[in-house]
């Protein structure tokens, strides 16, 4: 089923309830109820987030900026469709993040999702993936509060908790 | 995982390529993975970023020495979301070096086995508590400045897991100092526990920038990609240049008797560093060498278990979605 590694799983978090969802990165895990918990403590240490999301790392379709001319979508007449997730890398600019969610669509394979994708939104680098993959926290009230809120309390938390350090004195501690 | 594109200089469109390949670093954009790149480019992110993994993790080991004898609950807290922090950045770094087509198995296996190299910091024993807050506001600071620089890198997964990181690490850097600038106007066994930590930090910390460049062979080739940014002396004088009156100004004395302010370049310049005890430590005849990568099989077969049930209940679960 796997080698000798656990399967990866790529992460996507969701910093608010507006804001995008975002991919942060990867985790290697058993299965995604595990991947999710890892990705909360690999990239929730800080606040903050609203939800996590992962799937497979192989089940993503990829097209850099150079591939994005080679691009060759295919749609048959009553072909079938599922959802796909498409995220856009958008800029080169420094960044913690690489693609941001795009949005849904209704596509014959991920590369028609692709297609769908760039008539709203530019970007150097796409992904695309199967909804049917994905799999994430719920966005109850509960599940936020207990899997993400935490994070918030840590003593050790914010750069300006430390306030302005000199050899005389360390300000509001 | 993203199918790679390697170029190889015996390539026929390997001089075409090359130059479409500088071209788009020079315009500032990021290389991500599944855009064609020098093959040996690939080998010297792999290497880079395998290392610097390797070192957040064996990171862990000297300061998590000190959790369980924090002085109080809330040093305690700040230590473990520390140590806690560079496992995350491990896992970053990892991932990075992963999208190169690299395993994490391979990686994790050559740190074990010793064949890996990782910051030769850590070799060093961290005896008092002073050690931490030293290490916190030298070592991160040091690391700060090399990490800096790493978040402009040309490589996409590189520079993202950097910016990661430095955000991070920028509360290391800040717990450190306050600590150490505590300790430095504390009681006098206080201030000796802290000068005795700046003069065996010292050094070592100032090697963490890594050998002159005058003796740093891949240097030139790396500032060509924009693997680096910076050269090993630049990223040093800015470490000497922000530190060395910040620890004046505490009172701390610095253990190089010949280090001065050049008025010129106001710059702050260094004795020679002692690179004999560097090689020493790198070869493996350092204090702390074969403990720490003792320490690290044995969290490693330790914790066989714990990945062992986890897997067995992932496949079952599968199987049972399956079904």
């Amino acid at each position: 089923m796997w080698g000798t590694e656990w399967p990866r799983f790529e992460v996507i978090k969701q910093d608010t309830k507006h804001g995008p969802p975002q991919m942060v990165g990867s985790v290697h895990a058993a299965d995604p109820e595990h991947a999710l918990l890892v990705a909360r403590h690999v990239f929730v240490r800080r606040p903050a987030a609203y939800a996590l999301f992962v799937a497979p790392a192989e089940a993503f379709f990829h097209v850099s900026q150079e591939g994005l001319k080679d691009l060759k979508p295919t749609r048959r007449e009553g072909g079938s469709e599922e959802p796909y997730w498409v995220f856009a890398k958008r800029s080169h600019r420094r960044s913690m993040v690489y693609g941001d969610l795009v949005g849904r669509f209704l596509a014959q394979g991920p590369e028609d999702a692709i297609a769908q994708a760039l008539l709203q939104a530019q970007g150097v680098a796409f992904w695309a993936v199967p909804e049917r993959l994905v799999v994430g926290t719920e966005p109850t009230e509960e599940v936020v509060e207990s899997w993400f809120a935490p994070a918030k309390e840590k003593t050790y938390r914010l750069q300006s908790y430390y306030g302005l350090i000199t050899a005389k004195g360390v300000e509001n501690d | 995982m993203v199918k790679l594109k390697l170029g190889y200089p015996e390539d026929p469109d390997y001089q075409e390529r090359l130059e479409e390949f500088e071209a788009r670093i020079a315009r500032g954009e990021k290389i991500e993975p599944g855009d064609w790149m020098p093959a040996e480019y690939r080998r010297q992110l792999i290497r880079m970023i395998s290392q610097h993994a390797h070192s957040e993790w064996v990171g862990m080991l000297p300061e998590g020495a000190w959790i369980t004898r924090a002085p109080s609950i809330r040093r305690k807290l700040i230590l473990l979301a520390k140590v806690q922090d560079e496992a995350g950045h491990g896992q970053y770094l990892y991932h990075a070096a992963e999208t190169l087509g690299i395993t994490r198995e391979e990686m994790v296996e050559a740190l074990l086995s010793g064949k890996a190299k990782y910051s030769n910091i850590f070799n060093y024993p961290t005896l008092t508590w002073a050690d931490v807050g030293i290490i916190g506001w030298l070592v991160d600071g040091m690391a700060i400045k090399n990490q800096t620089m790493l978040a402009q890198c040309s490589y996409g997964p590189y520079s993202r897991a950097m910016v990661r990181i430095c955000a991070e690490e920028t509360f290391h850097h800040k717990q450190g100092k306050e600590a150490v600038l505590l300790y430095a106007r504390g009681s006098k066994k206080q201030r000796q526990m802290v000068q005795d930590a700046l003069n065996r930090w010292w050094w070592p910390t100032l090697m963490m920038a890594g050998p002159h460049d005058t003796d740093s062979p891949h240097t030139p080739l790396l500032l060509r990609w924009g693997i680096k940014t910076k050269t090993n002396d630049q990223v040093r004088q800015e470490f000497l240049n922000e530190h060395v009156p910040e620890l004046l100004d505490a009172g701390l004395t610095i253990p190089d008797p010949d280090l001065r302010y050049d008025e010129k370049t106001g710059n702050w310049i260094h004795g020679p560093i002692p690179w004999d005890d560097f090689w020493k430590v790198i070869n493996g005849e350092g204090p702390m060498n074969r403990h720490r990568l003792m320490a690290r099989r044995r969290a490693h077969e330790e914790g066989r278990w714990v990945r062992e049930a986890l897997e067995a209940y992932g496949k079952r679960r599968l199987a049972q979605a399956a079904d």
